[in-house]
């Protein structure tokens, strides 16, 4: 008889786990599977919809809880560089691109953990109202541990690897288009001790 | 059925149940948790954060270019009176749901002076003047986002929301 109720018994807590352990899993690793892919940018255009599915909020609460819908504001988010590598304080980057078809943009850096990386460089985001552009109409801004000679500058000291950018951008027009060509382009142009 | 293979079935039915309770659940969870943080001071009132820094770590992926001002609210106890005193830049006023969707969002291009709401669980409320939004849950949370990239921005944001009310409404 006891043997019985064990046997119930860890069936019930086998299938928690497993059900908890897929439920993460489909958070954690098919998360990127439930955004649209724009070159190395990822977006989700359910962000805050009220029409989101059970998974698409469930990832949207996790990755971004309180974001705005697509209405207002529109989220796109990069982890890798042109060769689809994790991104890593040991490298310097440039990120290019032009103004969007938008009332107001910002690119900020955030740490693997989500939150911004723990220096005091005062270098998180760059935004609209701070960022111009060439004659070309391209900004162009490195994303490294150090400044150096950037004129514009992401501070990606002490943010490790597997740190991020999200580009946001708010009240975009009628005629915005994302897509790899309209979006930032991220270059990796070194890293610490082995160059390109 | 083998004695094995009913438990292996039972195994899976529940994990089945568990991972849609799971994916239900982490939404309204990470709202519950958001609620508690950003009614520490007391639900049914406005908190402006501080100004967004490393060591914020209230909610994840923080924007430092704006000033954040927040207000849990409870219509347990009536409608919620809620206002935004204007500013200069870009602002919004949105309502997010337990679930956590974002039913509610407008703008200083809509709201150039500011706005006014009376939230109310059910339309049903009897004589509420103005503009009334009806919130899908109980709790839920409000949030003002106002663009103040700067440190001077940000104090001003801070002075422009001493306009800001968010009360149970007085009848």
């Amino acid at each position: 008889m006891l043997r019985r109720v064990l046997a119930w018994a860890a069936a019930i807590i086998a299938g928690i786990i497993l059900g908890a352990a897929s439920a993460w899993a489909t958070l954690e690793i098919a998360g990127a599977s439930f955004a649209q892919r724009y070159g190395a940018w990822t977006h989700n255009r359910a962000a805050g919809s009220t029409a989101a599915g059970p998974y698409t909020r469930a990832i949207i609460a996790k990755e971004g809880l309180l974001a705005l819908s697509s209405r207002e504001a529109l989220y796109f988010n990069l982890a890798e560089d042109q060769d689809g590598r994790a991104l890593s304080e040991a490298c310097i980057y440039e990120l290019s691109g032009r103004e969007p078809a938008a009332r107001w943009w910002s690119v900020t850096l955030y740490a693997d953990d989500g939150f911004l990386a723990q220096n005091n460089d005062h270098a998180h985001s760059v935004d609209a109202s701070h960022v111009s552009a060439d004659q070309g109409g391209l900004w162009r801004v490195r994303v490294a541990p150090v400044r150096g000679d950037a004129v514009y500058w992401l501070s990606s000291r002490s943010a490790g690897r597997d740190f991020s950018l999200m580009l946001r951008v708010y009240n975009p027009q009628r005629d915005f288009r994302a897509s790899a060509e309209t979006l930032p382009e991220l270059t990796r142009l070194s890293c610490a001790g082995r160059g390109l | 059925m083998s004695s094995a293979g009913k438990y292996v079935w039972t195994a899976l039915l529940v994990a089945v149940a568990a991972h849609f309770a799971a994916i239900y659940a982490t939404p309204r969870a990470l709202m519950a948790v958001a609620f508690e943080r950003l009614s520490s001071g007391g639900a049914n009132a406005w908190h402006m954060s501080d100004r967004v820094t490393p060591l914020s770590r209230n909610i994840v992926r923080p924007s430092p270019d704006f000033a954040y001002s927040a207000c849990a609210y409870d219509l347990a106890r009536g409608p919620i009176s809620i206002r935004v005193a204007p500013w200069h830049q870009y602002w919004s006023l949105s309502f997010y749901a337990a679930n956590s969707d974002n039913y509610f969002v407008i703008d200083d291009r809509e709201a150039h002076n500011g706005v006014e709401i009376v939230l109310v669980r059910r339309r049903t409320e009897p004589d509420i003047a103005g503009r009334v939004v009806q919130s899908p849950s109980t709790r839920g949370i409000a949030l003002i986002r106002r663009l103040a990239p700067t440190g001077q921005e940000y104090d001003r944001a801070r002075e422009a929301s001493r306009g800001d009310v968010c009360s149970v409404l007085s009848q």
